[in-house]
C-alpha cells in the first residue's frame, strides 16, 4: 500500500464511505475520499471510484465536498509534496447562506482557493450549458445545474461553463491541485464516456505512485 | 354432449368468473368537488358503487404531509364509516420533488414523501402506494434520472417490504419522458430488484407510444394497481386540451385491455383517474365512471 499508516488512519477517520464505494485502499495509488458528513453527492464518490478503480496514479480525489476538515490539510500537502495530484470537487452548488460560507471559508483555509457564490447555469441559458474543459485535453461534459465560480487567482482556469470559469489547476511544489466548481462525479456515475476519458487523462497526467506502492 | 357436460364446458370457457368477482373499484379523493368535505365525498363514492377510495397525499386539505398519525387514523375511521376501504395512497408531490433531482435537499424530500406514503398506507390499512419515480428534463438527463431512481428505490423498497406495502412506480410516459416502453420499464424494475417495487399501471398514460394491453401482458404479476382513464391520441399533448377523457370515449382498446387483465390473472383494484372533469353535475361523473368500470369488469362491450 502506498499510504503510510498515519495517512491511512487519518483518511479513514475523515471519511464516511457509501457502501458501494471502494475503500481508500488505493491498491493503485488513487484515493477517493468522501468526507464524512460533508460529501453532498454520494453518487459523485461512486462515480470516481468506478472510473478510477484500476488506475495507477498518485491521485487523491475529494468528491462533492462541502466543508474540508482542517485535519486533511497536512495530508493534502503531503500528496502535493510527493508529486501527487489532489482533485477537490465542490459539492456546494446547491448550498446557500451559512452552509455556503462555511464551504467558501474552508476552501480558502485548507487549500487556498477562492470561490464565488453558486450560479444557476440554466437561468437564461440558451441550450445546454456544457462545461468545456481545456486541460489535460479539450472535453465537453454535461453541467450539473449549479456551479461554483472560480474568480481570477493563482493557477490556470481549465474549464468554463456559460462563460463562467468553473475549474482551476494550480502547480504547488512538484504536485498539482485541481479544483472543480462544477461536479464531474455524477457524470462519471451516470456513465458519461467523455467524463471518464477526462478523469483518466487527469490520472495519466499525475505522477505514478511512489516506489514500493503495491 | 349431455346438458350437464355442456354446462361444465360453458363454465370451463369462463375460467375467470371468480377473478371478475374479486376486482374492486376505486376512485381518487381528489375527484371530490373542491367545495365538498370528505364525508360528503365518501358518501358519493359509496353511493356511486365504488368499493374503495384512493387517497392523494398533498392534494386535498384532509391529507397533507403535515397531517398527523392521529388524523390519518381518523380518516380511516371516516372511510370505514362510509362502508369503504382505502385502495392505495398516491401523490402528485413528486412532480415538484422528484427522486431524480440533482439537489440533494430535494431528493431527500422526495424520499421523505415516499416514506410518509408508506407510513400512511399502513395507518389507512392499504398495502400499495403510487410513486412518480423520476422526471427527465432538458436539465437533468435520462442517464442520471435512471441511476438516481434505482439508487433511491432500493432502500425505499426495503422500507416498503418491512411495512408490507408495495411501491407502484407509475408509467407517466409522456409527462416524465422516462421509461417509455414496457421492456425498458421491466429492466428498470429488474435493476431495482425488490419484490416490493412494481408498476402502478395507468392504461391512459401510454398514449401513442404503445398499447396498454401489451404493458399488462409484459408486467403481469408486477402490477400493483391499475389506473383507468381513456386517451384521445389525436390530441397529443399540445395546446390546452386534455389528452384524457372518460372511459370508452377515447382510443384505448378496452376489450383488449380486459382480455389482457384476464390473461395475466389481475384481479386487484381498478382505480378511476379522470383528468377531464364534468363541467356541470360533477357527481354524475362518479356514477357514469362506476358503471363503465362495471362493464369493463364484466367484459360487456
Amino acid at each position: 500500500m502506498n499510504l503510510s499508516r498515519r495517512e491511512f488512519v487519518a483518511y479513514t477517520a475523515a471519511i464516511g464511505l457509501p457502501a458501494n464505494v471502494r475503500p481508500p485502499a488505493a491498491r493503485h495509488g488513487c484515493v477517493i475520499l468522501p468526507v464524512r458528513g460533508q460529501c453532498s453527492l454520494p453518487e459523485s464518490a461512486t462515480g470516481y471510484a468506478r472510473a478510477l478503480a484500476d488506475v495507477n496514479a498518485s491521485l487523491l480525489v475529494i468528491p462533492a465536498v462541502l466543508e474540508i476538515p482542517q485535519n486533511l490539510q497536512a495530508l493534502i500537502a503531503q500528496r502535493l509534496q510527493t508529486r501527487g495530484t489532489v482533485l477537490v470537487e465542490s459539492g456546494a452548488g446547491f448550498s446557500a447562506g451559512t452552509a455556503f460560507n462555511r464551504h467558501r471559508d474552508s476552501l480558502r483555509e485548507v487549500i487556498d482557493v477562492a470561490v464565488g457564490a453558486p450560479v444557476n447555469l440554466w437561468r437564461g441559458a440558451a441550450g445546454v450549458p456544457y462545461v468545456d474543459y481545456t486541460w489535460p485535453h479539450a472535453a465537453t461534459i454535461r453541467d450539473f445545474s449549479q456551479a461554483v465560480a472560480v474568480p481570477a487567482q493563482s493557477g490556470d482556469v481549465i474549464a468554463n461553463a456559460a462563460g463562467l470559469p468553473v475549474a482551476l489547476r494550480r502547480r504547488i511544489g512538484s504536485g498539482t491541485l485541481i479544483f472543480l466548481g462544477s461536479p464531474l462525479g455524477p457524470a462519471l456515475w451516470a456513465g458519461d464516456a467523455e467524463a471518464r476519458r477526462w478523469v483518466l487523462a487527469v490520472a495519466r497526467a499525475s505522477a505514478p505512485p511512489p516506489a514500493g506502492a503495491r | 354432449m349431455s346438458s350437464s357436460r355442456r354446462g361444465q364446458a360453458k363454465l370451463a370457457a369462463q375460467p375467470n368468473c371468480s377473478k371478475i368477482a374479486n376486482m374492486k373499484k376505486s376512485i381518487g379523493d381528489n375527484m371530490i368537488p373542491k367545495d365538498w368535505d370528505l364525508a360528503r365525498g365518501l358518501d358519493l363514492i359509496k353511493q356511486a358503487g365504488y368499493d374503495g377510495v384512493e387517497f392523494w397525499l398533498g392534494d386535498m386539505p384532509w391529507f397533507q404531509l403535515t397531517t398527523t398519525d392521529a388524523d390519518v387514523r381518523e380518516l380511516r375511521r371516516k372511510v370505514a364509516n362510509a362502508g369503504l376501504v382505502v385502495s392505495n395512497v398516491s401523490t402528485g408531490l413528486h412532480w415538484a420533488s422528484p427522486l431524480s433531482a440533482r439537489d440533494p435537499k430535494v431528493r431527500a424530500q422526495a424520499s421523505h414523501i415516499v416514506e410518509r406514503q408508506i407510513e400512511t398506507a399502513t395507518l389507512l390499512g392499504a398495502d400499495a402506494i403510487l410513486v412518480v419515480a423520476g422526471l427527465v428534463t432538458a436539465e437533468v438527463p435520462y442517464n442520471e434520472v435512471y441511476q438516481r431512481c434505482v439508487d433511491a428505490l432500493r432502500p425505499l423498497g426495503e422500507s416498503a417490504a418491512r411495512a408490507g406495502v408495495k411501491i407502484g412506480c407509475e408509467n407517466c410516459n409522456a409527462e416524465q419522458r422516462f421509461l417509455m416502453g414496457p421492456r425498458e420499464f421491466a429492466e428498470f424494475l429488474n435493476d431495482i430488484n425488490s419484490p416490493a417495487v412494481g408498476i402502478h399501471l395507468d392504461v391512459g398514460n401510454i398514449h401513442e407510444t404503445g398499447f396498454a394491453e401489451q404493458w399488462i401482458e409484459i408486467h403481469g404479476p408486477r402490477i400493483t394497481r391499475i389506473h383507468l382513464k381513456d386517451t384521445l391520441k389525436h390530441r397529443g399533448r399540445c395546446g390546452d386540451q386534455s389528452v384524457y377523457t372518460n372511459l370508452f370515449l377515447g382510443d384505448n382498446n378496452w376489450p383488449a385491455i380486459r382480455a389482457a387483465l384476464t390473461k395475466v390473472g389481475y384481479d386487484g383494484w381498478l382505480i378511476a383517474e379522470m383528468e377531464a372533469r364534468y363541467r356541470y353535475a360533477p357527481d354524475q361523473q362518479f356514477y357514469d365512471t362506476a358503471q363503465a368500470m362495471d362493464r369493463l369488469i364484466a367484459s360487456r362491450f
